[in-house]
């Protein structure tokens, strides 16, 4: 199954972290928040003019933009 | 899998348990630092631990929020810190960075780790990490009302032996378990079990270990978490490691981390996941049938992040909170600014009545003057209140989520709107929330913009001139007042973020909290620290500045006048000001009454209003109420309460939506009104509103803005005011002497 990135879910949507790339400008906080290996991460909503986007990590909601999400590959 | 059939991964240290616990038991005052993850409800838990002993003030150097009480626990001193929210201890953000400081430096006694019980494998993500620091931990599983109300059910004893550490319920906002929670930490904190990472970051971690051993600067507890966190490449540690004589061990470092990466191995990856996984683990033991039910945050978001349906939302509170603020507040100011400072008035003057200059200082500068202000503080306690309801009850996030498109078409992200709505209350703690910011050019751009946004000192002068010049559109005249100030803050954000702070790199990444209904005592504690502040402020400040402008109002300018009987135009501060008035002619108050009030207004707005009672009402300011002590004390109390029934009556009114345009309890029939009535035309009463919201707020402002980022940065800033505060002021007068 092929790695799509994040912002391509629609709202509702449940996929899989892959490892995050190296170059992306939050990595560090992004696995401290839960984006590793495997972690099921679901999207939730856009915001009203269309960005950012609320996630859903674990038992966290946090919101992205799009620009962001876009650098996160998951796996459906 | 569950943790226990990965027992590889736990380290029981029982050894060094022993040893720490000792000397536990021998300090005279345990220190007891509280870390956990932001929207935990720590600061919850803190005021139900600590109570009245808490005291909140700054650490220095960083104006992160410091809060601490030493209390007697079970007939022993025990020192309480609270370190500020973190998600991890590298440091990305100023406040974790003091956590993280306060760590490595202060060797606590007992760290008590503060646990979201509905959100448990994140929360024990820092948990783990906090077991590297060889420190003795206690947990508080918090929140696990609203867990259960979730559908997680924690098993608190599981969790216990499986981290090796006490774990106690509890429920902050109710002090549930919070008596057996220190009992429980100063006895049984022990160092717990800790990550075991894959074999390769642990060779490596003995390694580093190994070299720091013996270095006094280098105290044992930190070895492992030093050796971690330089694998993991943070760049702040490396920097500390460097200024403090410890190259030789960033290299060491170096030259580990390149023989992981010719294995193929990413430390930064291996830690993170090791610590997920076993977090995960430890998660799913404990809290074994965890299945999430759909929330009230969720019920309650899909109304508040609507579509479209969450910007007008938006938009309607704050106008809401507004609304509520001058309502239920009018009535008390009502009473400070008349029956009650007239009773004090009377008193003054029948006690004073031999000293006539004191009697002139105290009857026409200092009780008109403070008084006027301190009228105020029912407004800002309300004000206050809601926006520390909006803050504390999670609302303040979404408000960041909702602005960050909007923001962006201007250059700044949705977090930059936090600091920006704090102005609204007080620029300065607003200045040091730009720290939250992770990027400097960020910081930089919203510092420059920030005064614009109209804080709750320049109140006083709207609702005063509202009720002289447009009582019947009160409440929205002052919307329109804070909206301009935030229009103008936005378009020189857009014109700065183009010529003078270009972006750095991108990221906005925002933390959605469950919705929570804040606890009276928290939201009491936060309204009231900020209301006693901008009181001492009136006590300080606006007491030597009206006392200084009576004595310049005492001096004459003209021979033949003598000292206090001058004329004020004759006077030097008279003089002074129609020296400076044609500068602000073409605004429409090029009056010496209006600019004068103008230039104390730069030490603290509040002022302005203040020196505008002394100007105006120097002479009749002084309408002694000739009343005795008792039926002087009989009739404020009367009218006390009349206020509080007025007040609580108005409250339906709020929701009304007809009054918008007419408000009817804003009837602020003060002399001071009566006399800018005569002096102002709506027109140049506007302008003179323009030029107060974007002039230069206080000099707090200003040396607030110098200590974060210099002191040419916040001159320039002054200057840039003056002019646009000039600029819009006439281009004001101009449209409304057009439309009006």
């Amino acid at each position: 199954m092929p790695d799509v990135p994040l912002d391509s879910l629609t709202p509702g949507q449940t996929a899989h972290v892959v490892p995050l790339d190296p170059a992306h400008p939050l990595r560090r906080r992004l696995m401290e928040l839960g984006f590793v290996r495997g972690a099921p991460v679901t999207v939730i909503r856009r915001a009203p003019m269309g960005d950012p986007v609320e996630l859903r990590i674990g038992a966290t909601l946090l919101a992205l933009r799009a620009d962001d999400l876009r650098l996160i590959r998951v796996r459906a | 899998m569950t943790a226990a059939t990965r027992p590889a991964t736990l380290i029981p240290d029982a050894l060094a348990c022993a040893d720490t616990l000792a000397r536990l038991k021998a300090a005279r005052e345990p220190r007891v630092v509280v870390v956990g993850n932001p929207n935990v409800g720590k600061t919850t838990l803190i005021n139900a631990l600590a109570g009245t002993n808490l005291k909140v003030g700054n650490w220095s150097g960083v104006t992160v929020e410091k809060r601490e009480a030493h209390l007697t626990h079970g007939g022993r001193r025990v020192y309480l810190l609270d370190l500020p929210g973190a998600y991890s201890l590298s440091p990305h953000t100023p406040e974790e960075l003091v956590t993280r400081t306060a760590l490595l430096d202060e060797a606590p006694d007992v760290v008590l780790n503060v646990l979201d019980a509905g959100n448990l494998e994140r929360n024990l993500y820092l948990t783990l990490q906090l077991m590297d620091y060889r420190l003795p931990v206690a947990v508080a599983l918090n929140l696990v009302d609203e867990a259960r109300e979730k559908g997680v059910q924690v098993d608190s004893g599981a969790l216990s032996r499986l981290l090796g550490v006490p774990v106690v319920e509890t429920v902050a906002s109710r002090a549930q378990g919070t008596a057996g929670l220190l009992d429980s930490a100063l006895g049984h904190a022990t160092l717990g079990i800790g990550v075991r990472y894959p074999e390769a970051i642990e060779r490596a971690v003995e390694a580093l270990s190994t070299r720091m051993t013996g270095v006094d600067t280098l105290p044992p507890h930190a070895h492992r978490y030093l050796a971690l966190t330089l694998l993991e490449g943070d760049p702040s540690v490396r920097g500390r490691l460097n200024a403090t004589g410890h190259a030789a061990l960033v290299q060491a470092a170096d030259a580990q981390l390149r023989d992981l990466d010719a294995q193929g191995l990413d430390p930064l990856i291996e830690i993170a996941e090791a610590r997920y996984a076993l977090a995960g683990d430890l998660a799913r033991a404990a809290a074994p049938q965890a299945q999430a039910r759909r929330t009230v945050t969720e019920r309650l978001d899909a109304l508040a992040l609507h579509p479209w349906l969450g910007i007008p939302l938006f938009l309607a509170l704050v106008l809401l909170v507004f609304r509520l603020t001058f309502t239920v507040a009018a009535p008390f100011v009502d009473l400070i600014g008349g029956p009650l400072q007239d009773t004090l008035t009377g008193w003054a003057s029948a006690a004073l009545s031999w000293f006539p200059l004191a009697r002139d200082l105290v009857t026409g500068a200092i009780i008109p003057g403070v008084g006027t202000v301190l009228s105020f503080l029912p407004t800002l306690l309300v004000l206050y209140l809601a926006m520390s309801f909006l803050e504390d009850s999670g609302y303040m996030a979404r408000a960041a989520f909702l602005m960050d498109r909007a923001m962006r078409s201007v250059g700044l992200d949705g977090r930059a709107f936090i600091p920006l709505i704090l102005g609204f209350g007080c620029n300065v703690p607003a200045v040091y929330a730009t720290r939250t910011l992770e990027r400097r050019s960020d910081r930089l751009l919203v510092s420059m913009i920030l005064p614009f946004m109209s804080c709750s000192a320049r109140l006083p002068v709207y609702v005063v001139f509202a009720a002289a010049l447009f009582p019947r559109q009160a409440s929205l005249l002052v919307w329109a007042m804070y909206t301009l100030g935030m229009l103008v803050a936005l378009a020189f954000a857009f014109v700065l973020r183009r010529t003078s702070y270009p972006a750095e790199g991108s990221g906005v990444l925002l933390e959605l909290p469950p919705y929570r209904f804040p606890t009276a005592q928290v939201l009491w504690k936060h309204a009231w620290r900020r209301t006693a502040s901008f009181a001492r402020r009136a006590r300080t400040t606006v007491l030597a500045t009206v006392a200084g402008v009576w004595l310049l109002l005492a001096i004459p300018a003209v021979s033949g006048a003598s000292f206090a009987t001058v004329a004020p135009q004759d006077s030097l501060f008279g003089r002074v000001s129609q020296a400076v008035s044609p500068i602000f002619a073409p605004l429409g108050f090029g009056t010496w009454q209006a600019t004068g009030a103008l230039v104390p207004g730069f030490i603290a707005k509040e002022v302005v209003v203040g020196t505008l009672g002394q100007i105006y009402l120097g002479e009749e300011a002084a309408r002694p109420t000739a009343l005795g002590l008792v039926d002087g004390i009989v009739k404020a109390g009367q009218a006390t309460w009349d206020a509080v029934v007025a007040s609580v009556s108005a409250i339906p009114t709020v929701l009304a939506l007809p009054s918008l345009n007419a408000d009817t309890t804003q009837d602020l029939n003060t002399p001071l009104a009566a006399a800018l009535a005569r002096a102002f035309t709506p027109a140049s009463g506007l302008s003179y509103l323009v030029f107060v919201l974007l002039y230069t707020p206080c000099i707090a402002t200003v040396g607030a803005l110098a200590q974060e980022h210099g002191r040419r940065f916040a001159w320039t800033t002054v200057a840039y005011q003056l002019a646009t505060a000039w600029i819009a002021a006439f281009l004001v007068y101009l449209i409304a002497r057009a439309v009006l």
